[in-house]
C-alpha cells in the first residue's frame, strides 16, 4: 500500500503532536507520568531534535508516535496526527501500512534490533515484502542498493550474514537500512548511538546527515548527548520528566538562561564549581606499578586442536601515582578492559609483573581470606553488576559480609554512611537496587567499591552507559571523594568525556600495546593515528562550542 | 559439521556402553536371580539346580557374564531369555517396532498440534483465549497418565466404536494388506491419542513460555516498527528465534513419550515393550531386561540426536560453533 491509498488531504505539517500525555502503570498501583501536555510538530524534510535525560519520557514518545506503547502504558489525552488525520483513527492494516513504509523506527541498542536467527538479506527482504513495494525478483537488487547506501561496499555478503557476525556499527547500519528500505517520509531514531564507542558514534552520525540529505528525510532524533544534534537538527525540544521545557535552534538554546537546559548543553559547566585545581602529577614511588606486562588468549575452535593466538596486552608498562587519576583510552578491542582485569586480580598475566606499594598483585583466588582487596573495579553496566532484588544496604555491605567485618551494626552504618558519601539517600537503604536509576545504580556500586577502602579504584567504561548530565554528576563527586580520602583512580574510557578536568595523565591503548602517554591538555596535538582517531571522534560528536571535553 | 555430528553420536555410543555396565551392577546388586523361585521348589534337586545355573552362566563372575553379553550382542541377540528359551533379540525387535508404531505418530502429533497453540496462545497473551487455554493445560497436567489410558478404555467400551486394547483384531490375519493396515491404524487411535494428551502439555507450555519471551524482546518491535504483518511476526520472525530451547524439549520429549508409553501399553494391552519389561522384571529375565533398556537408551539418544541435527539447521548461531 502506499501512501496515496491512504487517502490523506494534503500535508501541512507531516506530524502534529498537540497535548499528548503518556501514563504507565507502575508496581503498587502507581501511575508514572512519561509525558505531560507535549507538543511537538514536524514539517517534510525537516529534522527536530529531541533532547533530555534518561527518565525525560524521550522513548515513550518515540514509541508512541509508532503506536507502540507497551500494554501499562496508556495515552490520556492530546492528539496525534499524521499528515492531518488522527493516529487514533487509523485501522490495525492501515497502521501496519504507516509503520515502516511512511513511519519507521530505528532503536538505541543495534544488537537487539536484528533478529538473531535469521539471515540479514531475508530481514531486509520481508520489510519491503511486507509493504509490497516491489516484485520479488527486484527485492534482491533494491537490497544490494540499500546496503550500498548505509555503507557496505560488499553488500552481498553482509546479506548472507546473520547478527552475531557483525560489530556493533555494522549492526546499526543494517538497522538504519532496514529503516529506510521503503522510502519513509519520518524516520524517528531513538538514541541510535548510545550504545556504539566514540568513532562508531561518528561514523553513524554522518552515515544519518548524508541520509537526510539524499532522501529528504525528516526526522525525529532523540538523544540525551546535544552534541549530536548541533550538526543535525534543524529544531531541538528541550525535554524534562514528560515535559518541554524550551524549544528552539541549538544557537537559541545556547544562550539560554535555564539551569536544566545549560545543564543539558554543557554538562561539563556543572563541574567548574567543583573543587577542581591544576594539580602535577606527584612524584615519588608509585602506587601501582606494572612492568612488560603481556597476556594472550588462544581463541580455540570447537572440533580442531589448533587454536589462533590473541596478543591482548603486549608488553605494557605503567605507573600510577598515589591520589591522581590516570586515564586508559582505545577503542574497544583495544586490551583495556584486559589491563584493567589483570590488575584487579581477575586475569593472571603471561609474563611481566605487577606491584602495589611494592607488593606483587595476586590472583583474586589467591587473594582469599587475607585482607580486603587492595583493589576494587567499578564495571560499565551497573545494572549487571548488582543483583537486582538484594536491598541496597545489603549491596554496599557484601564485600564486609564476606570478610566478616566487625559486627552486622556496625556493617549497616558504615553502609548509611558510605550511601550518604556517594549522595544516596540512607532512607532508602531497604530498597532493593532494581528500583534504582542507573545513575543511582552507579553510585551504588561505587559505595560497594569503597566499602572496601581500596588502595585503588578501577572505572572500566564505568561512565560510559550514563547520559551526560549524569557523567557530569559522578565525575564531579569521585573528584570530591579523591580530594577527601586520597583515593587513586584509573579510568578506563572509550571516549574522551571530562577527561580534562578528571585525569592527570593519559595512556592510549591500541591493538594491546600503549601507544602514547599525555597529559590530558596535549591530548589534541598527537599526532599518532590511534590519539587522533579518539580526538577527530570527540570533535565530529561535539560540535565547538556545546561540548568542550576536550 | 560431519565432525560435529561423528562426535556427538561417539558420545552416545559411550553413553550406551556406561549404561549397560550400570545395569549389570544393578542387578548384581538386586537380591535373587531367575532360578530363585526354583531353588525353594522341593521337586527340583539341588544337582539340577547347578547344572542349570552352569547352563545359564549364572555362576560366573560378573565380567565375564558382560564379556559374555558383549559377544551375545555383537552377533546381535542381546544375550538370552531364560524364560522364552530364545535369543532376547527375537522377543525385543517386533517389540520394540510396536512401541515405536505408537510413539513416532504421538511425538509428530503432540508437536504439530503444539507449536502453532502454543505460538498463538504467546500472541493472545492476557486475552481470555490465553487463561481458558492455561487453565486447560494445567488441568490436563495434573491428570495422571494411567487416568488418561483408563479414560481412553472407557470411551472405547462405552461408544464401542474403538477396540478395547490389543493391536490386531482376532480375524485380522485372515484379510488383505489393507484391511489388516485398516485394523491396525484403528487400534492405534485410542493409544496414540492418550500419549498425544499425556505429553501434549508439557510441549505446550514450553511452546508458549517461549514465543512468549522472544515476543518481549526489543527486535520484535523493531520488526513490528517494520510494519510487518502479524502472522509472520509470530511465525515466521517469534518461532524462529525461540526454537532453540524447544529443539532441545524435542530430544527430551522422545524420553517422555517413551515412559508414558510404556505404562499406556500395559494397561492398553499393547505388544511393545512396556508389557515384555514388566514382565521380565517380575521373573527376573536378566537379558530381556537389559535389552530393553537398552533398547530405549538408544531411542532416547537417537531423538537428542535429531534435536542436535535441526539445532544445526535452525541455529545460525549453532552452525558457526561446529
Amino acid at each position: 500500500m502506499t501512501s496515496g491509498d491512504l487517502g490523506l488531504p494534503k500535508p501541512e505539517p507531516l506530524l502534529r503532536v498537540s497535548a499528548l500525555s503518556v501514563d504507565y502503570d507502575a508496581a503498587g498501583g502507581n501511575v508514572v507520568h512519561a509525558l505531560r501536555n507535549l507538543d511537538l510538530e514536524i514539517a517534510g524534510g525537516e529534522s527536530v531534535g529531541v533532547l533530555g535525560e534518561s527518565g525525560s519520557g524521550k522513548s515513550s514518545l518515540a514509541l508512541a508516535l509508532m503506536r507502540l506503547l507497551p500494554k501499562n502504558a496508556h495515552e490520556v489525552s492530546g492528539r496525534i496526527e499524521y499528515r492531518g488525520r488522527s493516529l487514533a483513527e487509523f485501522s490495525l492494516s492501515e497502521l501496519r501500512a504507516m509503520r515502516g513504509a511512511e513511519v519507521a523506527l530505528i532503536s538505541q541498542e543495534p544488537a537487539l534490533a536484528l533478529n538473531p536467527v535469521l539471515s540479514l538479506g531475508q530481514q531486509l527482504a520481508d520489510v519491503l515484502l511486507a509493504h509490497g513495494k516491489l516484485a520479488r525478483k527486484e527485492v534482491g537488487a533494491r537490497c544490494n542498493e540499500m546496503l550500498r547506501q548505509v555503507g557496505f561496499a560488499d553488500s552481498e555478503r553482509i546479506l548472507r550474514a546473520y547478527p552475531h557476525e557483525l560489530s556493533g556499527g555494522q549492526r546499526q547500519r543494517v538497522a538504519i537500512a532496514q529503516a529506510l528500505i521503503c522510502r519513509p517520509k519520518l524516520l524517528i531514531a531513538d538514541e541510535p548511538l548510545s550504545a556504539l564507542d566514540a568513532a562508531t558514534q561518528a561514523d553513524i552520525l554522518e552515515l544519518l546527515q548524508g541520509l537526510k540529505r539524499d532522501l529528504k528525510l525528516a526526522m525525529l532524533f532523540i538523544t540525551h548527548n546535544a552534541g549530536a544534534l548541533a550538526s543535525l537538527a534543524d529544531n531541538i525540544v528541550v525535554m524534562r520528566e514528560g515535559e518541554a521545557v524550551a524549544r528552539g535552534t541549538m544557537n537559541a538554546l545556547q544562550v539560554s538562561q535555564d539551569e536544566y537546559v545549560q545543564g543539558i548543553l554543557f554538562p561539563e559547566k556543572s563541574l567548574a564549581n567543583a573543587a577542581y585545581k591544576e594539580r602535577s602529577i606527584p612524584s615519588g614511588a608509585p602506587l601501582l606499578d606494572v612492568r612488560k606486562l603481556s597476556k594472550s588468549f588462544v581463541q580455540k575452535r570447537l572440533l580442531s586442536r589448533k587454536g589462533f593466538v590473541v596478543q591482548s596486552l603486549d608488553g605494557i608498562d605503567l605507573a600510577v601515582q598515589p591520589s591522581s587519576t590516570v586515564a586508559v583510552l582505545g577503542r574497544s578491542g583495544s586490551g583495556k578492559s584486559t589491563l584493567a582485569r589483570c590488575i584487579a586480580g581477575f586475569e593472571k598475566g603471561d609474563s611481566g609483573e605487577m606491584l602495589l606499594e611494592g607488593n606483587p598483585i595476586t590472583t583474586a583466588e589467591k587473594n582469599k581470606g587475607s585482607a580486603w582487596p587492595p583493589v576494587q573495579m567499578i564495571f560499565q553496566d551497573a545494572a549487571t553488576s548488582l543483583n537486582p532484588r538484594f536491598p541496597a544496604r545489603q549491596i554496599v555491605t557484601e564485600p564486609l559480609d564476606i570478610k566478616r567485618w566487625k559486627t552486622e551494626g556496625d556493617r549497616n552504618m558504615r553502609a548509611l554512611k558510605l550511601m550518604e558519601e556517594v549522595g544516596l539517600d540512607p532512607e532508602w537503604a531497604s530498597r532493593p537496587a532494581g528500583e534504582f536509576s542507573g545513575g543511582q545504580r552507579q553510585r551504588l556500586a561505587l559505595a560497594r567499591a569503597l566499602a572496601a577502602e581500596p588502595k585503588l579504584l578501577i572505572m572500566d567504561e564505568a561512565l560510559s552507559g550514563l547520559d551526560m548530565p549524569l557523567q557530569a554528576q559522578m565525575v564531579r563527586l569521585l573528584m570530591e571523594l579523591q580530594e577527601r580520602h586520597g583515593l587513586t583512580y584509573l579510568y578506563i574510557s572509550h571516549d574522551l568525556n571530562f577527561i580534562s578536568l578528571f585525569a592527570q595523565e593519559v595512556v592510549v591503548m591500541d591493538a594491546g600495546r600503549i601507544v602514547e602517554r599525555t597529559t590530558p591538555g596535549k591530548l589534541v596535538q598527537s599526532v599518532h593515528p590511534a590519539t587522533r582517531e579518539l580526538v577527530e571522534a570527540a570533535e565530529r560528536l561535539h560540535a565547538p562550542g556545546v561540548e568542550a571535553a576536550v | 559439521m560431519i565432525r560435529y555430528f561423528a562426535r556427538r553420536a561417539g558420545h552416545g555410543l559411550l553413553m550406551l556402553f556406561g549404561v549397560s555396565i550400570m545395569l549389570f551392577l544393578l542387578f548384581q546388586a538386586a537380591p535373587g536371580d531367575y532360578l530363585s523361585d526354583a531353588r525353594v521348589n522341593s521337586q527340583i534337586s539341588a544337582e539340577t539346580l547347578a547344572q542349570l545355573r552352569a547352563q545359564y552362566g549364572l555362576d560366573q563372575p560378573l565380567p565375564v557374564r558382560y564379556w559374555q553379553w558383549i559377544k551375545s550382542s555383537a552377533k546381535g541377540e542381546l544375550g538370552y531369555s531364560f524364560a522364552y528359551n530364545t535369543p532376547a533379540s527375537t522377543l525385543l525387535w517386533p517389540r520394540a517396532r510396536n512401541t515405536l508404531l505408537l510413539s513416532i505418530p504421538a511425538l509428530l502429533i503432540s508437536w504439530l498440534i503444539a507449536v502453532p497453540l502454543g505460538v498463538l496462545a504467546a500472541g493472545w497473551k492476557g486475552r481470555w483465549a490465553d487463561r481458558l487455554f492455561s487453565g486447560g493445560t494445567s488441568a490436563l497436567l495434573a491428570l495422571p497418565d494411567v487416568l488418561i489410558a483408563l479414560l481412553a478404555l472407557l470411551v472405547a467400551l462405552k461408544t464401542g466404536m474403538f477396540p478395547v486394547g490389543g493391536m490386531t483384531s482376532i480375524n485380522a490375519q485372515d484379510q488383505g494388506t489393507w484391511a489388516q493396515l485398516r485394523d491396525l491404524s484403528w487400534h492405534m487411535v485410542l493409544p496414540v491419542a492418550a500419549l498425544v494428551v499425556g505429553s501434549l502439555t508439557i510441549i505446550l507450555r514450553h511452546v508458549r513460555a517461549s514465543v512468549s519471551e522472544v515476543l518481549e524482546s526489543s527486535y520484535m518491535r523493531a520488526a513490528e516498527g517494520h510494519g510487518l504483518p502479524r502472522f509472520k511476526l509470530l511465525f515466521g520472525y517469534a518461532l524462529p528465534a525461540a526454537a532453540n530451547p524447544l529443539i532441545s524439549l524435542f530430544g527430551l520429549s522422545v524420553a517422555m513419550l517413551l515412559s508414558v508409553s510404556l505404562l499406556i501399553e500395559v494397561v492398553m494391552s499393547w505388544p511393545g515393550i512396556g508389557p515384555l519389561l514388566l514382565e521380565a522384571i517380575l521373573a527376573r529375565d536378566l537379558f530381556v531386561v537389559i535389552g530393553a533398556v537398552m533398547l530405549s537408551t538408544v531411542f532416547l539418544i537417537a531423538g537428542n540426536l535429531l534435536g542436535d541435527v535441526l539445532l544445526y539447521a535452525f541455529d545460525p548461531r549453532i552452525r558457526r560453533q561446529a
